[in-house]
């Protein structure tokens, strides 16, 4: 099972309703280390976020917030989506994250849980009009 | 894009580099940088014990000793004559010795040895109770076990004036006169109140991981050698720690490790994929006003939790701590003892691992007899004193 078709059924596909002036903000705009957010960048967009604890643990609970910093046309994002899996197991999560807008760009996600040591990629998808721009993080989990 | 996450104790250790262990140098065992983070995270032990957000008398003596006193009595049964201890006996582990449990009849699953229960996110073999109480509720009600329902349960409690009289002291109400449901739960949240006193002790494995991280050698050398090498197995080549790690040897999640799971000729037990229907069906789950966690933030996971086709068959990744004092093995109890437990990963059924997970995460070990014999050393080294209060 490849990640595309892993993802389909795990992830959380929200639908944020976002208020029509929700553009996307410009780099200026976005949170920096100082406030603990990473950044993750592809041609088409970049992002900031951070994770709650800030170190992930095999096994526990963690939230996410994702700020949208640039995106491709800077069309507004609509749909954003977290999800993560463990490649060389072919598995992803036990649970499906729920987001929540916190801001115009800004959301945060609840209800993301690794559950093994090793190697996981986490992605996130940001849908734009019809596209689909998906950014990739990979973190090593010890036991 | 590459995160590591470890603890900033263990990168330190890290840039010591692999560690030798003791003297001897014939069969010294040593362990990699990585091994080494695997043991530490083993630990440390006693972990700290938190009370029950969903439970607003987790932690209360008065209702622990209700709790015990409920644990103990056969008016919790129809017939008057079963107990929760006939399953979870205080001197067999808290578990009963038999393959599956026999109540008022056989049940489906091997009996779980109850202790540090505090550590669980899911309950049961199949997670299908997400809190200490709601699966307490289960045997009371079920005809296989306790077999009561709610109300002769509340009949039973009020007449007993002891008990009734520690209920009306706890619960600020007359449990004659309860709503027979709330009675259930309220009976529920006391024993779990006296089971999460239940707890093992430290173990020879406990003082040498904390000998290791204080880079003891000599206190380390009192670990036996057998153990060493078995525990070189579990956290190397053996792969142990993807499901058995932490200070409770285990994710806490559910896996297929290829135990077939026939509950009788012509009938499966579907593990945590009719788990996970039982939770969301449960009146009594965490996000049910039954619990006591106003925020509703302990049901995170019951909120969140998905149910997948390859849940089929898996079942939560038992703790191994006392594992040498709860045979016989596995959900279904269908291993007798430890050598069989681990002649099960050595050989393993590839054909029985159906989820591709299972497949690519668990490989026939093909132990020679001393390596297996090291492994079953290793899990002996596993046992601490049980305690239980009040
Ligand atoms: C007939 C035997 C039997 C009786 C009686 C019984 N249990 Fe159990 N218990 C079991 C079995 C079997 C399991 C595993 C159940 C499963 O996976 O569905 C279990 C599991 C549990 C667990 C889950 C432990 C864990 O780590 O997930 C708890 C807690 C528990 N029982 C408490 C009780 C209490 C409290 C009572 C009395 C009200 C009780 N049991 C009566 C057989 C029994
Ligand atoms: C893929 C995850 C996974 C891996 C890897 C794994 N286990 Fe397990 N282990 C489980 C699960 C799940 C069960 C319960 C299976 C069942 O009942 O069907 C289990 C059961 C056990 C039990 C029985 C405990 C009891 O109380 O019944 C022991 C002992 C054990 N494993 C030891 C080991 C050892 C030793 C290794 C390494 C050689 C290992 N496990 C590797 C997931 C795993
Ligand atoms: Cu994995």
């Amino acid at each position: 099972m490849g990640i595309g078709a892993m993802t389909r059924g795990a992830g959380a596909l929200v639908s944020l309703a976002l208020s029509a002036g929700t553009i996307a903000h410009p780099a200026a705009a976005c949170p920096t280390a100082e406030q603990g957010f990473r950044r993750l960048a592809s041609p088409e967009a970049e992002i900031a976020y951070r994770w709650a604890p800030p170190a992930l643990k095999a096994g526990q609970f963690f939230t996410a917030e994702v700020v949208t910093c640039r995106t491709r046309w800077g069309e507004a994002v609509h749909d954003i989506k977290i999800d993560a899996a463990m490649p060389a197991h072919g598995h992803g999560m036990n649970y499906r994250p729920s987001a929540v807008a916190i801001a115009p760009g800004h959301y945060r996600f609840t209800g993301l849980m690794l559950h093994m040591p090793g190697t996981w990629r986490i992605t996130i998808d940001l849908l734009q009009g019809g596209r689909h721009t998906r950014l990739t993080h990979e973190v090593d989990l010890s036991p | 894009m590459k995160q590591r996450v470890l603890p900033s104790a263990v990168a330190a250790l890290m840039l010591a580099g692999a560690a030798v262990l003791a003297a001897g140098p014939e069969q010294a065992v040593t362990f990699s940088a990585d091994e080494r983070a695997a043991i530490l995270a083993h630990g440390p032990w006693p972990p700290p014990r938190h009370p029950d957000p969903s439970n607003r008398v987790s932690g209360n003596r008065d209702a622990i000793s209700l709790g015990r006193r409920l644990f103990f009595d056969t008016r919790l049964s129809l017939d008057g004559r079963q107990s929760c201890a006939t399953c979870h006996d205080p001197a067999t582990a808290f578990a009963d010795g038999k393959p599956r449990g026999i109540g008022r009849a056989l049940v489906d699953r091997n009996a779980i040895a109850l202790a540090n229960l505090g550590l669980n996110r899911w309950f049961g073999w199949a997670g299908a109770a997400d809190s200490l109480w709601a699966q307490s509720i289960h045997p009371i009600v079920d005809v296989k076990e306790l077999g009561l329902t709610a109300e002769q349960l509340r009949d039973r409690l009020a007449a007993a004036p002891a008990i009734a009289a520690a209920y009306t002291h706890l619960f600020q109400a007359a449990v004659a006169h309860d709503a027979a449901e709330r009675v259930l739960v309220n009976a529920a949240k006391a024993l779990a109140a006296f089971q999460e006193t239940i707890v093992t002790g430290r173990t020879p494995f406990d003082d040498f991981r904390d000998a290791l991280e204080r880079s003891d050698t000599r206190s380390m050398a009192h670990y036996p050698r057998p153990a060493q090498r078995g525990l070189a197995i579990f956290v190397g080549k053996g792969n142990c720690t993807a499901c058995h790690f932490g200070p409770n040897f285990t994710s806490g999640e559910f896996e297929d490790v290829g135990v077939p799971h026939f509950a009788e000729q012509g009938r499966v037990d579907a593990g945590r994929h009719g788990g996970i229907a039982a939770l969301r069906a449960s009146p009594f789950n965490l996000l049910s006003p039954y619990s006591d966690n106003a925020d509703k933030a302990a049901g995170v996971p019951t909120r969140h939790v998905e149910q997948q086709h390859r849940n089929w068959g898996e079942f939560r990744v038992p703790s191994l701590r006392n594992v040498a004092r709860t045979a016989p093995y596995m959900h279904n109890g269908s291993l007798a003892t430890l050598q069989d437990v681990v002649r099960h990963y050595s050989e393993l059924n590839e054909e029985r691992l159906h989820g591709h997970a299972g497949r690519r995460l668990l490989r026939p070990l093909r132990l020679t007899p001393q390596e297996a014999a090291d492994l079953v050393a290793f899990l002996e080294t596993l046992s601490g004193e049980i305690s239980f209060g009040p």
